[in-house]
């Protein structure tokens, strides 16, 4: 880690760290180790400009002390992910609304509500994009 | 082997302040297993940022809650300030941050209330909810709103505190901090409610901190984190925040901690009123944000996470909302296993729980 | 037949809902002020059974109102008995009777709240019982009969030789009047785990008629507590109706002043007043009677 990305965990806002899918889960395992804690997990779909496809940015954040470390993660629609609720926990409410609200297609949740954790009508209401 | 049964335990429930759903497997009067439903207050709010431009956002921002309702703006102005790199007047930060800590008051005051009337004490409930009159009161008085203030704005806030309106706070403050110690000393000496406070939900250190706990429940297990001490947003900066925690990481020490906070937003009122420059009330803003900042504050509940994308446009891509009750509901249904069916409604309201926050 | 007994046992059976709901009103008036409130009025219970008698009825099965109906008979039967000056041992047999039904009523519905909640009553019952019992002992070797008719005509009052068991009495007299720190399985607050209790699954008429049989319970109650003061001085019965006011102004305020406990709580307690007010009361008074 430079000297920069190491000020800018303790920055507002943190430091946001773009990974490939497949390197989540040893980076997670790693903050796991070294005692950082799941801050949250959000996801936002967005369109590519060239061609309307649809893709969602996943950002995992984890705090240790007053630092800030986001995974920052660029998913195809399409794509799967593994969950990381067998490493935190705690992970599950939030894989759970992402993959309910947002339809993230993310494997192994521990406990998996079956997408009836908000008991919505509608399939993935965030998940469209105008 | 005893015989199991499952109790549905709300939504509709007397002594849920909010609906949420629990299915408690208990065998006699003992919690086994609680598995938690929510979704029963799901507006869908986040949606709206594709509705409205990110200045009107700050109204809906504020209606995710009525008790955080403050906070909520104010941690969504402060994250699209930093996106937009807007420097917020100095006057206006310490009216942020008096109002923050007013809210604290009011919410601490609102929680400990709720605490008494599900241990059955009702008289105590009504004494710290006419406590907490007094301090809608001065909200009304500023900001014309008891519940729902809608005073910030981007690039700062829309209303003042004139320096005799301060003066009339200060003053009002310390004739309820008489009342409010006699009131909390109940609370912390009374035989009835120690029973059913101590001992009750223990959560060690290593599991709040592994669950993702935050706020009084993860400050009442021994871990001294309050971001109010980092400076980062409003005026704390310049004021003398200390963590309160407690180490014995049971019911009795989250009341024990949110009673302390309840005197330290006393004395963080009185220190910023007294620092308090002139100056004006808003930054004017210009143009569109671009970017993105992950923005967190320290809520009455614990550490709340703003989460704003923006793309050049006047609609925002995205704004999520991290409330603490939604960190501490694992934490909570660790507490559970174990507990007694009695102890269930005291450990639902020891996070805090605000459900239409978690749920927007 | 004796013209007292049958005008006190008809008194009793006509006037005791209105007494009853009229303490219940001065019951809530009383707890509001003290809590800073104005307090609905006086009347108010009568307006509540009122409209609870307007109410569509719910039945979520025939037992449940039958059992019901049970409750509210015995309790006027052993109520009946105790104010006709019969044996007062056998009206607090069938008042346990009367609580049984209440108890099978909360069961006969599957709700998982009125099932624990019907466990919760008889854990109270459990509580509660060998105070009561020892009372009615109490009475017997302080007056040498069961009979309440024979009670109140004894030269002394009771209390001078039942000091501990008017305390004990008093004490377990909170778990029966449903007030905190003892309101376990049903309150007047439904702001706790069980919801409503045993009566959470009893709506309109049927809630109604425990409303009244509480009324009835409690004339009942605060009529044995009159027992300790009454002697055959016609004078004691103003004292003795001031005393039972006293009293239940004392539950109403430890109402206000105290947390609801846990069953282990309440148990344990009852037990420790029961030994020690009860039996030390026993063992002195047995002895005076065998030295005299």
């Amino acid at each position: 880690m430079t000297e920069n990305e190491r000020n800018a965990l303790t920055a507002p806002g943190g430091l946001i760290e773009t990974l490939p899918p497949v390197e989540l889960l040893p980076r997670v395992i790693e903050k796991r180790i070294a005692g950082w804690r799941l801050c949250q997990i959000c996801a936002v779909t967005l369109k590519q400009p060239e061609n309307g496809g649809v893709y969602y940015e996943l950002s995992y954040s984890f705090a240790r002390e007053y630092e800030l470390h986001t995974f920052r993660l660029v998913l195809p629609q399409e794509e799967e992910i593994p969950s990381i609720s067998q490493v935190y926990d705690c992970a599950f409410l939030y894989e759970n609304e992402m993959r309910e609200l947002f339809g993230v297609r993310i494997q192994h949740i521990a406990p998996d509500m079956q997408d009836k954790l908000y008991r919505i009508d509608t399939q993935t209401p965030f998940g469209r994009r105008k | 082997m005893a015989k199991q049964s499952i109790v549905p335990f709300g939504p509709q429930h007397p002594v849920l302040p909010e609906p949420i759903h629990l299915d408690l497997v208990l065998e006699d009067e003992t919690v086994v297993k609680a598995v938690p439903s929510i979704g029963y207050v799901h507006r869908g709010l986040e949606r709206l940022v594709e509705k409205k431009d990110y200045q009107e956002f700050v109204y809906v921002a504020e209606r995710i809650c009525g008790i955080c309702s403050f906070m909520h703006g104010m941690g969504y102005c402060e994250a699209v300030e930093h996106v937009m790199r807007i420097d917020v007047p100095e006057r206006a930060k310490y009216l942020r941050t008096i109002w923050c800590e007013m809210s604290r008051l009011h919410s601490h005051l609102l929680w400990l209330g709720l605490l008494a009337d599900a241990f059955g004490f009702e008289s105590l409930f009504m004494q710290s909810w006419r406590m907490r009159e007094k301090i809608l009161d001065m909200f009304e008085i500023s900001t014309g709103g008891r519940v729902i203030f809608s005073v910030n704005r981007i690039g700062g806030v829309l209303k003042d505190i004139p320096p005799d309106m301060m003066r009339d706070f200060l003053s009002r403050l310390s004739d309820m901090e008489k009342d409010l110690r006699r009131l909390t000393q109940t609370f912390l000496t009374d035989y009835t409610v120690n029973t059913r406070l101590r001992d009750v939900g223990f959560l060690t250190k290593e599991d709040a901190i592994s669950l993702g706990a935050v706020g009084p429940m993860l400050r009442a297990s021994g871990v001294a984190y309050d971001l109010r001490t980092t400076g980062n947003y409003a005026a704390y900066g310049n004021l003398d925040v200390q963590p309160v925690t407690s180490n014995i990481g049971d019911s009795y020490a989250r009341c024990q901690v949110r009673i302390g906070e309840l005197f330290q937003s006393m004395d963080l009122i009185r220190q910023a009123a007294g620092k308090i420059p002139e100056g004006p009330l808003a930054a004017p803003v210009k143009g569109n944000p671009n970017g993105e900042f992950f923005m967190r504050c320290e809520q009455p509940r614990g550490e709340a996470i703003y989460y704003v994308r923006a793309n050049g446009t006047k609609f925002l891509d995205r704004m999520r909302v991290r409330t603490p009750t939604f960190a501490n509901i694992p934490a909570m249904l660790q507490t559970l296993k174990g507990s007694q069916l009695a102890d269930v409604p005291l450990l639902i309201l020891t996070i805090d729980p605000c459900i239409s926050c978690t749920e927007r | 037949m004796d013209i007292t007994r049958v005008l006190s046992c008809v008194g009793y059976i006509l006037l005791a809902p209105f007494l009853g709901g009229l303490l219940d009103g001065m019951d809530r008036k009383i707890s509001a002020r003290m809590q800073g409130r104005r307090g609905p009025s006086v009347f108010q219970p009568f307006y509540d059974i009122v409209k609870l008698f307007n109410k569509q009825i719910f039945l979520v099965n025939r037992s449940q109102f039958f059992m019901v109906v049970s409750y509210l008979v015995f309790v006027i039967f052993s109520g009946a008995l105790i104010f006709a000056g019969y044996d007062l041992l056998m009206g607090f047999f069938a008042l346990t009777t009367a609580a049984m039904f209440l108890v099978l009523a909360a069961c006969s519905t599957h709700s998982p709240f009125g099932a624990l909640a019907s466990q919760r009553e008889l854990l109270q019952m459990m509580a509660y019982e060998p105070m009561v019992l020892l009372t009615c002992v109490g009475f017997y070797l302080a007056t040498g009969s069961f009979q309440v008719a024979e009670i109140t005509q004894n030269t002394w009052s009771p209390i001078v030789y039942l000091p501990g068991f008017f305390l004990g009495f008093s004490f377990i007299l909170t778990i029966k009047m449903r007030k905190s720190p003892f309101d376990l399985s049903t309150g007047h607050h439904a702001h706790q785990e069980m919801v409503r209790g045993v009566t959470t699954e009893m709506v309109g008429s049927l809630y109604a008629v425990t409303e009244i049989a509480e009324w009835y319970e409690n004339v009942m109650l605060l009529g044995i507590l009159a027992l300790f003061f009454i002697n055959q001085n016609p004078l004691s019965w103003p004292l003795a109706i001031l005393a039972v006011l006293a009293v239940y102004f004392l539950e109403i305020l430890v109402d206000n002043t105290a947390a609801r406990l846990k069953w282990d709580k309440v148990f344990s307690s009852s037990w420790l007043v029961t030994l020690l007010c009860g039996g030390l009361n026993l063992l002195v008074l047995d002895l005076v009677i065998h030295l005299l």
